[in-house]
């Protein structure tokens, strides 16, 4: 019979050494996750590219002219603020959705720190003018802040279409554009303009059309006031208010 | 994948089976293929001796189905695998079981043991296991896990084995199969009422059975088991007397048998195959579901979830005990005989989802909240199966929305076990929790 346990083994005695516990995550070493590419991927970031060079934009316009975060809203400041304004937009190769997406990224997003009406409305002003489409729509009904100046110079051969309202000084300077306002606009509306086309479809504050020099101003709902306009025509309703009758400015008629 | 022929062999087993001996409606529809699975399970578990717990009605071909499967896998006649079964009644014994004393040499002051047909046979049928008392299951426990049989000082070991065990639904005379018991089934199925007109023909067929048996292989069968040779020794006597059943049931059905030889080569096949990454990072998640708890460390038969914990959507608040070790083996061993069987050169997720429903239903204990909530639902399965199928539907879901995120999370986990100062992935799993347990354990090791 064969004798088992013989005082000699020639089996190696259990070494000790630091713990070589197995890696229990070894089949996943060789993994990389590869995201697959979609065209809507591109899309994305090519549209995240533009928006950040619009945010870029706008805050540098922010840095230069609302250092203090107030702006005045003065003749000369607000040309200067488009001058600045014009300069960046006109490096920028952007959509007119990129626009939307801007303004609503004013309000809903971290990223852009500040949202000023002055400044804002003259950066989306020089936007509108520079945009490579003849027709631009703005959805800003679901902004809580009313912008001011927004449609500040638009050009002869553009039309611009707000859903929602707009805030003072909307379309000074107008240039022979086409403005259209879904809702209602503020004090100030049409100021300076030299030609072109404004129609809001509810109702417009008071100084309307001050010094304006020509062309179109047509509200849907009530003026509550004129202002000391030069040369062009005010329809209330379809029905011509300026010039007209006897017409005091900012008196209700 | 290497192509001998084994797996169209066995799928002729399966065909003949289903079309012949156990009429069926299939059940189960893996890559596009349906399969009955009863007969699919059955075959399988024969492959990787594996461990099976056939439940259903009392008369709907839990048994019989069992030893069809046997007959043709391993090549035993039906009378030696009826002669070698084991029932379950509150009588039974270890004696009737296992093995019991040599009364002969016991009178002349030996001690022998004479092993029973089922503990030397390597196919192992218990009918009616529910009907063991509870303190009687224990007896077969070793055995069921390990293939040892002890009686009195001696022992045998069954190098190749595998279990079937049928179980009626809980009546009068039944009892509940014990917790450690019920664990050592790699998958449970049940054995389904045909439909009435193929149980109609069932009647018309009787005798089929007649195709698998031969009264002179199963006397020389028996004659080798009763004989007083060591169990050893009488291995390759039954397989060459099995082998003569094999030829002749070929030659007489048209159907080949598997030999012991087959079976070894197709096992080495299948443990080649490995999981592919989804199958892995997905049955790491469901493992990651059932045994996770943030507040106790793992979940615990004896501990109640917490209010209002952050995981409440997750498996773990909805079962009360913990998935064993032995559920990931059985995952992995079936779905490699799943995967083997297609003749994929990898287990993917589809061979574990298939699986993954009959290795856990038996396994888990959900709370009674659950069950109450989905007992009237409809399904077609019975209750446990049907909530197993539910909750693998429910990880898979999971699985599908954050499985690169997942696999970048072990990958990483890989290369700061190596050693790379890099901080784990979070996430919103219990599996991102588990990973940075195992992290935290390596830098305390090291």
């Amino acid at each position: 019979m064969k004798q088992i346990g013989s005082p000699k083994t020639s089996r190696p005695p259990f070494e000790k050494g630091p713990s070589v516990f197995p890696n229990p995550f070894e089949e996943f070493q060789s993994f990389h996750f590869q995201k697959q590419e979609i065209p809507l991927d591109r899309m994305v970031q090519s549209a995240e590219a533009v928006m950040d060079q619009i945010r870029l934009g706008y805050e540098k316009l922010l840095e230069e002219e609302a250092k203090e975060l107030v702006w005045m809203v003065q003749y000369n400041t607000i040309i200067k603020a488009y001058e600045v304004a014009e300069k960046y937009v006109k490096e920028i190769d952007y959509s007119a959705e990129d626009i939307e997406d801007f303004c609503f990224a004013l309000e809903n997003t971290q990223k852009i720190p500040y949202l000023i009406p002055g400044p804002a409305g003259i950066y989306i002003s020089a936007l509108c003018n520079y945009a490579k489409e003849d027709e631009i729509v703005l959805k800003l009904s679901e902004l809580k802040t009313e912008i001011n100046l927004i449609g500040f110079r638009l050009p002869k051969g553009k039309r611009l279409m707000v859903d929602g309202d707009t805030g003072d000084f909307t379309g000074i300077g107008l240039e022979g554009g086409e403005m259209v306002v879904e809702g209602n606009a503020k004090n100030w509306t049409g100021a300076g303009m030299r030609s072109g086309k404004i129609l809001v479809k509810k109702n417009i504050g008071l100084h309307t059309g001050e010094w304006m020099m020509g062309g179109e101003i047509y509200v849907g709902g009530r003026v509550r006031g004129i202002g000391n306009i030069v040369e062009g025509k005010v329809y209330e309703r379809d029905k011509l208010v300026y010039p007209g009758k006897a017409r005091y400015p900012n008196l209700y008629y | 994948m290497e192509k001998n022929g084994y797996q169209k062999q066995v799928m002729e087993i399966y065909q003949f089976i289903s079309d012949h001996l156990y009429f069926n409606r299939p059940d189960l529809e893996v890559k596009g293929e349906w399969f009955n699975s009863a007969i699919l399970l059955s075959l399988l578990t024969g492959l990787v001796k594996g461990k099976e717990l056939i439940i259903g009605e009392p008369g709907l071909g839990k048994t019989t189905s069992a030893e069809f499967v046997c007959s043709l896998i391993y090549q035993f006649p039906l009378g030696v695998i009826w002669g070698s079964e084991v029932s379950g009644h509150p009588e039974q014994t270890e004696e009737k079981i296992i093995g019991r004393p040599d009364l002969g040499k016991l009178n002349q002051g030996e001690e022998d043991v004479v092993w029973t047909n089922f503990s030397q046979v390597p196919v192992k049928i218990v009918d009616e296991i529910n009907r063991l008392p509870e303190t009687k299951q224990s007896m077969i426990l070793d055995g069921v896990d390990r293939g040892n049989w002890e009686y009195l000082n001696e022992m045998i070991i069954n190098d190749e084995y595998c279990l079937y065990a049928t179980a009626n639904y809980q009546d009068g005379g039944t009892n509940t199969i014990i917790a450690p018991l019920v664990d050592r089934f790699d998958v449970i199925v049940e054995s389904r009422y045909p439909g009435a007109n193929l149980s109609f023909l069932i009647a018309k067929s009787k005798g089929k059975e007649q195709v698998l048996r031969h009264p002179k292989f199963e006397k020389d069968l028996y004659r080798i088991l009763k004989s007083k040779i060591a169990y050893e020794k009488k291995i390759p006597k039954m397989e060459e007397v099995c082998n003569a059943f094999g030829d002749y049931v070929e030659e007489t059905v048209g159907v080949k048998p598997l030999k012991r030889e087959d079976r070894d080569r197709i096992r080495d096949e299948m443990q080649a195959l490995d999981l592919d990454l989804d199958a892995s990072a997905f049955s790491r998640m469901l493992l990651a579901e059932l045994s996770f708890c943030d507040r106790y460390g793992q979940k615990r038969i004896v501990e109640n979830c917490e209010e209002g914990c952050h995981y409440t959507g997750y498996l773990c608040r909805q079962i009360r005990n913990c998935a064993s070790n032995r559920l990931p083996t059985s995952i992995k061993l079936f779905a490699q005989g799943l995967a083997w069987l297609l003749g994929d050169s990898q287990i993917d997720i589809e061979h574990v989802k298939t699986v993954m429903p009959f290795a856990l239903s038996h396994r888990i204990q959900w709370k009674d909240e659950v069950l109450s909530q989905k007992e009237r639902a409809k399904r077609d399965d019975p209750f446990q199966i049907f909530l197993a199928k539910e909750a693998v539907k429910t990880v898979s879901q999971r699985y599908r929305e954050q499985s690169d995120y997942l696999k970048d999370a072990l990958a990483l986990g890989s290369k700061i076990f190596q050693g790379e100062p890099l901080e784990p992935l979070e996430g919103d799993h219990p599996i991102y929790t588990e990973i940075k347990k195992d992290l935290q354990r390596k830098r305390s090791l090291s």
